[in-house]
């Protein structure tokens, strides 16, 4: 019998952690989080049944460690060779579960990633906030606030706008940021946040790459509100809601690395989040092979299981066949951000790009096989019972964020083409 | 501009009638549902219950088709499958679940009641029920889910029906139907294919046994759960359909009812992309979404769509409107029409709904949006119809003689 690991990885270049990692992470799913995720939707003001899986593969696996350096109590990974491709094993195992708590893990060190990952730690900041997330047993989370109401998008795309239409200012005073702006829709907000990274200008309305800032605030400095949680089409798992930042004042020292520095890994956010993104759609298309390869074994029709029906067969080829080049495309694309000797460094205008294609070629696909998957699984396709349209409603979102879809294909013809002003 | 001069459709098949009815139900959904969305949600006790009501009962829809000497209103002619399309694009635009269960209790009626057609004795026997004042007329439909294999059977015997179905998956209210209509195998034909009826059960008939409701992508006024038949009986009368035109006569009905909800949920699709298009502004541009080449390509093709379906739908409306130019609406040809307006008009939705929600983005999934909801129903609706690769089957079978089953 077939099983999801038959889908294809490139061997020879998995983390030397991948086998005893992934098993690890794939038990919690089986036990944690699978048997409970489909009453997710009715706790996501709550988190009662959604907390205590992530207290436990967070906190007490110790997941939300691996970034920081050793002699932090984190596990070091900042500074391994294998750190995207080991990121995207995770992702995928965590999301073949449930791609809400995969985002939700992984952002937890997507603001971190500025400051944990070789070649641009910055110690100081690892020593400051390392006690937030190695000293304890439950789950810790941290968020990137980005989008402001004016616009997600813009924020985001820096080769265009640069910064310019950034409301969120931080002045200095003293030795002191003061930071006001009001952000909306950061993964890990809607209440759980303990520390922010906040995209700042330091001159309102400049174009200016040194006046971009990304400054950190733990969650409970005076003057930080988090709104509640938004209701949405999925993703349970993943808080998100409206902060208000008025007269927070933080150390100097919380702006990630400072003039110009700060805008150039930022880039390397964007192409983080673009090729997890593959991760988090790639695990839940292989929990859409699972249940699918049950229903249609299962089910029967003109005397036979429905798999054999020839028609059938097709669409189950077509649906197979994507799962297996997303696999393939989601490692390749980790390895590439792993190997910054060959492809370039990870901020980089190419490895920028290139992730937003994956990404985006990714969810185009992932829709359409669960799309396909639903209507396999007649009416059921809608009951939650069957899972595929849990993944189907969050792999929505997963398409949709970090700028929508035609941001994705705005910045790959612009790349691969030569565009001068899309 | 309203949608019904924007989108075009064939304007001399509607009745002045037809045109009251659109618009004041346009009423109903603006004012009983999407007003009050934002605050209750998908609320069934506090929106939805309420606004079936008013719509089924208040302003009557579930008399409407019904036999005016059964308590109805007398429009129970094939000239109400283009009343029906009217109706169900403004009942759908304010909630698609409504209007699912609205199809499905059109469907059923258009097999008991059709003029001239008429089963008296079923149109007796669930009279107080669709005449009546304030009983909400719930109806669940017990359908194949793969295509020509019945989920029940049935058997006549001492003039009464039985009927057996373990733990069957309704298309929709298995939790909350005043009626079954379940299409069985059994009917006792030698012509093969032909042995499928409809059997109209009440919902207090003996032997029914309703399942734990379960939870569902959307839908919201679409309480389901699973349907045990353990030889629920209904007199020999109240078989409703007989044959498999018969029963493909309910299924072509319904398949224009799940068209036209979803030509419903698109034209709201088409409202909230507007309002986005027209207000929001791309900053490095300095320009908004709809004066914006890329978003505004995407933003034509949802408006390609929505044109297409709904004269598509409109379309089959008018053949099924019309036995004595088309034939019956359970001739091979038309059941393979509604057939594929239905799937055509889905998939359009999942294409155009999923395209305006690419492009508002974080707005497209956030449920004060309210774009998403219009997605997840419209995908349950296609799911309605079963797997499309057996559904092409039936395409195969009377366009090319085929014998792929």
């Amino acid at each position: 019998m077939r099983t999801i690991d038959d889908f294809t990885r490139p061997l020879e270049y998995l983390s030397p952690m991948d086998a005893p990692l992934r098993k690890v992470v794939r038990e919690w799913a089986d036990n944690e989080v699978i048997p409970h995720r489909r009453k997710f939707d009715e706790d996501y003001e709550e988190h009662k049944l959604i907390e205590p899986a992530f207290d436990k593969l967070m906190g007490e696996y110790g997941m939300q460690r691996v970034l920081f350096p050793s002699d932090l109590g984190g596990w070091g990974m900042g500074g391994s060779n294998y750190f995207a491709t080991a990121a995207y094993m995770l992702c995928e195992e965590v999301s073949r579960a449930d791609s809400g708590m995969g985002v939700a893990f992984a952002v937890v060190h997507w603001p971190l990633l500025l400051i944990c990952v070789e070649p641009h730690v910055n110690r100081e900041l690892c020593e400051e906030f390392a006690p937030i997330f190695c000293s304890t047993t439950k789950a810790r989370f941290a968020a990137n606030a980005m989008t402001e109401p004016q616009g997600g998008a813009d924020i985001e795309n820096m080769d265009i706008v640069r910064g310019s239409t950034i409301q969120t200012t931080a002045v200095l005073d003293g030795d002191e940021w003061v930071i006001n702006g009001h952000k909306l829709w950061p993964t890990n907000s809607g209440g759980v946040c303990d520390l922010f990274g906040v995209v700042c200008t330091t001159r309102a309305g400049s174009n200016d790459p040194d006046d971009f800032a990304f400054i950190f605030v733990p969650a409970d400095t005076p003057g930080v509100t988090q709104g509640p949680p938004y209701q949405k089409a999925g993703m349970a798992a993943d808080k998100n809601g409206d902060i208000w930042f008025e007269n927070v004042r933080v150390p100097r020292p919380y702006r990630a690395h400072g003039p110009g520095e700060d805008l150039k890994y930022f880039k390397e956010m964007v192409a983080l989040g673009n090729t997890m993104s593959v991760a988090f759609a790639g695990g839940a298309l292989l929990n859409v092979y699972e249940r699918l390869y049950e229903f249609v074994t299962e089910t029967t029709y003109k005397g036979q299981p429905l798999k054999e029906h020839d028609a059938v067969a097709g669409v189950l080829a077509d649906i197979a066949t994507d799962i297996e080049v997303i696999r393939v495309v989601g490692y390749q694309n980790a390895r590439m951000l792993d190997r910054t000797d060959l492809y370039g460094p990870r901020w980089g205008e190419e490895l920028v790009a290139k992730s937003r294609a994956y990404k985006y070629y990714t969810c185009d696909r992932a829709m359409d096989v669960t799309g396909k998957a639903m209507n396999l699984l007649s009416n059921y396709g809608a009951d939650r019972d069957w899972d595929i349209e849990k993944h189907w409603r969050d792999l929505k979102i997963v398409q949709l964020w970090l700028g929508g879809k035609q941001l994705g294909q705005a910045e790959v013809a612009r790349f691969f083409f030569d565009l001068e002003t899309v | 501009m309203s949608e019904h001069e924007i989108f075009p459709c064939m304007y001399e098949w509607l009745t002045d009638m037809d045109v009251s009815l659109a618009g004041n139900l346009r009423r109903w959904a603006d004012n009983e549902v999407m007003a009050r969305r934002l605050e209750l949600k998908e609320s069934y006790e506090q929106l939805l219950e309420p606004a079936m009501r008013q719509l089924f009962l208040e302003i009557g829809l579930q008399r409407l088709l019904w036999p005016e000497k059964y308590g109805g209103d007398g429009h129970n002619s094939p000239k109400a499958a283009v009343t029906m399309v009217a109706a169900l694009e403004q009942v759908s635009r304010g909630d698609t679940s409504i209007a699912l269960l609205l199809s499905s209790m059109w469907a059923l009626q258009s097999c008991m009641a059709m003029e001239g057609k008429e089963n008296h004795e079923a149109c007796e026997a669930f009279a107080e029920l669709f005449g009546s004042q304030d009983t909400l007329a719930i109806t669940s439909l017990v359908l194949p889910l793969f295509r020509d294999e019945p989920q029940a059977r049935a058997k006549l015997a001492k003039g009464a029906w039985s009927v057996e179905a373990k733990s069957a998956r309704p298309l929709a209210s298995g939790a909350d139907a005043a009626v079954f209509g379940v299409l069985c195998s059994g009917a006792g034909s030698d012509i093969p294919g032909d042995e499928v009826c409809v059997i109209a059960l009440p919902a207090a008939a003996k032997g029914i046994k309703r399942g734990k409701p379960f939870l569902k992508t959307g839908m919201a006024a679409d309480r389901n759960a699973p349907v045990s038949f353990d030889k629920a009986k209904a007199p020999e009368g109240l078989c409703v359909a007989r044959g498999l035109e018969a029963c493909r006569g309910m299924l072509s009905w319904l398949y224009l009812g799940v068209a036209a909800s979803t030509v419903g949920a698109l034209f709201a699709a088409y409202e909230i992309l507007k309002e986005w298009g027209d207000n929001r502004v791309i900053k490095g541009k300095g320009q908004t979404f709809k004066n914006n080449p890329l978003t505004s390509s995407v933003m034509a093709e949802v408006a390609r769509e929505i044109s297409v379906s709904r004269m598509l739908t409109c379309d089959l409306g008018r053949v099924l409107s019309e036995p004595g130019i088309y034939g019956p609406a359970g001739e091979e040809g038309n059941f393979v029409l509604a057939e594929m307006v239905a799937n055509t008009v889905t998939l359009s939705a999942e294409k155009a709904i999923g395209g305006a929600m690419e492009m508002m983005a974080s707005a497209g999934y956030a449920t004060e949006w309210n774009l998403e909801r219009y997605w997840r129903d419209t995908k349950t609706l296609q799911v309605c119809l079963g797997p499309y690769e057996l559904a092409k089957m039936d395409y195969a079978r009377y366009f090319y003689q085929s014998e792929a089953r």
